[in-house]
């Protein structure tokens, strides 16, 4: 294989701040950047907490600017520019439903986000849930890896807003007891939290031919449906091993060669059984050697966003040798008996790390990361 | 449309104007109702009642693309929210895309992955199906359009995109003895 594909430059912005000095700190603290929401009101509302950055961000204007930083961390010009693809994943606009008659279920972002960074305006918006980011990561590496194209842009972006607040406070799914507690006993479920990150993705020769360092690899890739149910995952996780199982084959390597896996799991019962399921599975023996964390612990989940933020924290996993604890753990639950990385952020030299994320509609996928 | 060598459709169905059947657990929107209908129609011609036979079912997957999205599902909840009133749990699940596509994933066994994106269109539809086909991890991939606007106008179809050697299910059954 000759041609591969290499990520060159990455923009973030978590709740823990603006940069990925901000979120690598937030991370090695280990300490959860969730608060009571003070965006909207949620007194009608079973849970009132979040991970949300101060004051009133708003999303054009943050998601363009983490475009504006990978790009200008890529070396990108106005010229390199203006030949790429963007790719986006993006929640519904908030504002969508309350002016209805302007038809634009996504407020126009898409739009602005191209006229704010230089970038031709989206090829398409991924709206697949919790796995949009990371299909459209993968979409780009085909398109990549077909060479139709050299250079791609991936970003997305969910600020933590009332009408998804509301929709999964009605879900019974945020956790009551106001923390994220992945795969561990006594876990309530998820906490929303804003996110947004743009990386960019680039055949390795196009890359190497311009003088771009690339920080870390994209080595391989996976995805599968579970066919099972309308928002829960199957039990055995199934779909989940078989995109694992494709990510490692894509990356010709085996289970023992994974030294890091960011988890999906977001703190809900059956969904975080289902992941530790799939992952025994498709790790086999090696399961248990392989430190695990959930990082939505300490950002919250970004939806549409969460796998492209998750995507940059394995990054900076893989650079920094520092990996990221699985906060809010109160005990073990033997149905998730994983190697976690408890109580700090464990120090570790990896090269090669998994990244998973799972949906509605049983829609699974897994990335894997080698360290450039 | 137009598919890369080797690939063609297997089958296709458009909504044919009638109201479509409701989906217990999907309210107050038409827009999944209409995806589930227009899925079953084209499933249905080309593998016969459901299940999707499983070797060619575990191998498929699901694009849905869609220029409006599920606009009523967005106005009701931002209507409860404006309103201080309590949202609908049903709405929860039903106002992602993906939810339908688990529907029909679930109901006809089909295996492969899920790809929702936006605008529809096409164009979009043939390089979304194409780049999930060429990646590899499906063989063939259920690709449903469906518009709904708040004026009740609908548009909604699917297709089957699949190896030209998967030969109709349907004719297959009729000719075994």
């Amino acid at each position: 294989m000759s041609s591969q594909v290499v990520v060159t430059g990455m923009g973030v912005t978590t709740a823990f701040g603006r940069g990925a000095g901000a979120l690598l700190d937030g991370l090695a603290a280990g300490q959860s950047a969730f608060g009571q929401t003070a965006r909207f009101d949620t007194r009608r509302c079973r849970v009132g907490v979040a991970a949300e950055l101060p004051g009133d961000p708003k999303l054009p204007l943050e998601l363009g600017a983490v475009v504006e930083q990978a790009c200008a961390g890529a070396g990108l010009d106005a010229t390199d520019r203006a030949g790429v693809n963007l790719f986006l994943a993006l929640h519904a606009d908030a504002g969508a439903g309350r002016d209805p008659a302007a038809g634009d279920i996504l407020g126009g972002t898409p739009g602005e986000i191209s006229a704010a960074t230089g970038l031709p305006h989206p090829a398409r918006i991924y709206t697949t849930a919790c796995v949009a980011a990371s299909t459209a990561i993968i979409d780009a590496a085909t398109l990549l890896r077909s060479g139709r194209a050299t250079r791609v842009v991936v970003a997305a972006g969910y600020l933590v807003d009332a009408d998804s607040f509301w929709l999964f406070d009605a879900g019974r799914t945020l956790a009551a007891d106001g923390q994220v507690r992945p795969f561990s006993a006594g876990r309530q479920g998820l906490l929303l939290g804003d996110g947004l990150a743009a990386v960019v993705l680039e055949d390795s020769e196009a890359a190497r031919a311009r003088g771009a360092a690339p920080l870390a690899r994209l080595a391989g890739w996976g995805r599968a449906g579970d066919a099972y149910h309308v928002c829960q995952p199957v039990p055995d996780g199934g779909g989940l091993a078989r995109a694992i199982e494709r990510a490692l084959a894509r990356g010709g390597i085996g289970a023992c060669d994974v030294d890091y896996l960011n988890a999906n799991a977001t703190g809900t019962t059956f969904a975080d059984s289902s992941e530790a399921a799939a992952i025994r599975q498709a790790l086999g023996e090696h399961a248990g050697l392989v430190p695990v964390s959930s990082t939505k612990s300490l950002h919250g989940h970004a939806l549409e966003a969460s796998a492209l933020v998750e995507f940059v924290v394995t990054v900076l996993a893989l650079h920094s040798g520092l990996l990221p604890v699985n906060a809010g753990f109160l005990g073990p639950d033997p149905a998730c008996a994983l190697d976690l990385v408890l109580d700090e952020a464990r120090s570790r030299k990896a090269r090669y790390a998994l990244s998973l994320n799972a949906a509605f509609g049983g829609a699974n996928t897994a990335l894997l990361l080698e360290a450039a | 449309m137009s598919w890369p060598v080797g690939l063609v459709e297997l089958a296709t169905a458009r909504w044919d104007g009638s109201e479509p059947p409701p989906v217990a657990g999907f309210v107050t929107s038409a827009f999944s109702p209409l995806a589930a209908a227009v899925a079953e129609a084209c499933l249905t011609s080309y593998f016969g009642p459901a299940p999707a036979e499983s070797t060619r079912g575990e191998r498929t997957g699901i694009v849905l693309v869609s220029t409006t999205g599920d606009l009523a599902t967005n106005v009701a909840v931002a209507s409860a929210v404006q309103a201080g009133k309590r949202v609908p749990p049903l709405l929860f699940y039903q106002s992602n895309h993906n939810a339908v596509a688990g529907y029909i994933a679930a109901r006809w066994g089909l295996a492969g992955p899920v790809v929702c994106t936006m605008p529809g269109g096409d164009a979009e539809a043939e390089q979304v199906t194409t780049l999930l086909i060429e990646d590899g991890d499906a063989d063939a991939a259920l690709v449903i359009a469906v518009n709904t606007y708040l004026d009740g106008a609908k548009e909604g179809t699917a297709s089957l995109i699949g190896p030209a050697t998967w030969t109709p299910r349907q004719e297959e059954r009729q000719q075994q003895p």
